[in-house]
């Protein structure tokens, strides 16, 4: 399932958080992770960012993860919208 | 109810009675309705609006929460909303303008700061109180840009920072005077930057503007042209420049004037091992006019985010008595002179003006008004 084009979900409003993908060159997933709570949780977030991207089978895409402190279940469900609106056409 | 993020319902504004609404809540916050404004949001509770936010190109402008909303996440919601919209019509970056104490605000946001001019008050600096700072948001960013260009060549040849020097210029179209000015600051230095503004506002397209300028300097071996990019003189950095004067408000010109040569100190200059900035004396345009003031100002402060510049001004180059300036070369094509053009530009300049290339922006010169 290859990002056909940019598209984003969530927002970056406090305990939301800003998810963007966009078509990149080559076949790998590239990630660009950043938080406010990067010290605690950066690690969880890189993980459960990962384990999303995998799991959907998304290839030739840069993933774009703004934290503003979501919860593990918001996250998921703002990659996998993410996710789904970037490989749709 | 106010002071509470649900309910608010995000929708574009069109309409005249939601853009007076805009209008006013702008007005409450001491902003000013933006100009060339590609998109236009408005977060509403019922038929209240409750915070304002357009996208101008890559910039996010006009942001404005009403007073009930601040604190409780109102500017947030507004810039992902700008983001989003933004980013559906395919931009990456983005940029935002705020007072240099709220830039903490949106670094939490993600924003990172590309520069900041300080809140002033002397006859040098007439901008009371105000002062900007400038961020971005997204793919790229201003050391990222200048890793790219500033090539391994410069540094590696050892060149004193003092001996590195840098032009701003918008050759517009490349003169005799933008070749006296590069000929003299090359001597002076052992590699010459000439930053060619990239902004495709101008009479000459910038692919034109920016081959006139190589192909009129590749006799000297130690200059390097490059192309300005969104940080030297843009539609981001420095708006107002591209306005005609009367639609910017003099202070607005120098505040943005301001910011733009602080990115050449804080970033531009130290990416490129730069020590010295040249300028040519303008005797014409009001608003370069004022920016070469400011360089002084500036660049050559002890105070400021990055190394002090040296900072040269040269006199423009006059032929029969008078300033050569690539306005004058504007106002003969305009008033059908073409031949006497041949004085005042390079052989390369001048043959491409009587080239079949040329023609749409002869009669677009010949059309027009404009500064620039």
């Amino acid at each position: 399932m290859e990002a056909k084009k940019i598209a984003t979900a969530g927002s970056l409003e406090s305990s939301d958080a800003l998810v963007t993908i966009s078509p990149a060159a080559g076949p790998g997933v590239e990630y660009k992770i950043d938080s406010i709570v990067m010290k605690q949780y950066g690690r969880r977030i890189k993980s459960v960012t990962e384990e999303v991207v995998s799991a959907s089978g998304l290839s030739g895409a840069m993933v774009r993860v703004q934290d503003r402190g979501a919860l593990e279940c918001t996250l998921r469900a703002r990659l996998e919208t993410a996710i789904g609106r970037a490989a749709s056409t | 109810m106010p002071g509470n993020l649900f309910g608010l319902e995000e929708r574009q504004i069109h309409g005249l009675s939601d853009l007076e609404a805009r209008f006013r809540l702008l007005a409450s916050r001491g902003l000013s309705a933006p100009v060339n404004e590609d998109l236009i949001l408005g977060l509403f509770e019922g038929d209240i609006l409750r915070a304002t936010g357009s996208l101008v190109g890559e910039s996010l402008q006009g942001i404005a929460v009403d007073r009930e909303l601040e604190g409780s996440g109102g500017a947030a919601a507004i810039v992902s909303s700008l983001i989003k919209a933004g980013m559906e019509l395919g931009r990456k970056h983005f940029f935002l303008f705020t007072k240099p104490h709220e830039a903490r605000i949106f670094a939490d946001l993600g924003f990172s700061p590309v520069a900041s001019v300080a809140p002033g008050a002397s006859a040098a600096r007439p901008w009371e109180g105000q002062g900007v700072a400038l961020l971005e948001w997204g793919e790229g960013s201003v050391d990222g840009w200048v890793r790219q260009r500033a090539t391994a060549d410069c540094k590696a040849a050892g060149f004193a920072r003092a001996r590195v020097g840098g032009v701003v210029v918008n050759c517009n179209p490349f003169t005799l005077g933008h070749r006296a000015l590069i000929e003299y600051a090359a001597s002076q230095v052992d590699r010459l930057y000439v930053f060619v503004v990239q902004e495709d506002r101008s009479l000459f397209p910038f692919d034109v503007r920016i081959k006139l300028v190589r192909e009129g300097t590749s006799d000297l071996a130690n200059v390097r042209v490059m192309e300005g990019g969104p940080y030297i003189i843009s539609q981001v950095t420095f708006p107002t420049y591209f306005l005609k004067p009367d639609k910017g408000g003099e202070v607005a010109i120098l505040l943005h004037a301001s910011l733009d040569l602080a990115i050449f100190r804080a970033r531009i200059a130290p990416g490129f091992g730069i020590g010295k900035r040249f300028v040519g004396t303008e005797p014409y345009c009001a608003t370069t006019s004022a920016y070469n003031r400011l360089m002084k100002e500036i660049l050559t402060s002890p105070e400021g985010e990055g190394p002090a510049l040296a900072l040269e001004e040269i006199p423009r180059f006059e032929k029969g008595g008078a300033p050569v300036s690539a306005s004058v070369v504007r106002a003969l094509i305009r008033e059908g002179s073409l031949d006497k053009v041949a004085e005042l530009v390079p052989a390369a300049t001048f043959d491409w003006l009587n080239s079949d290339a040329a023609a749409s922006v002869l009669e677009r010169i010949r059309a027009s008004d404009s500064r620039h």
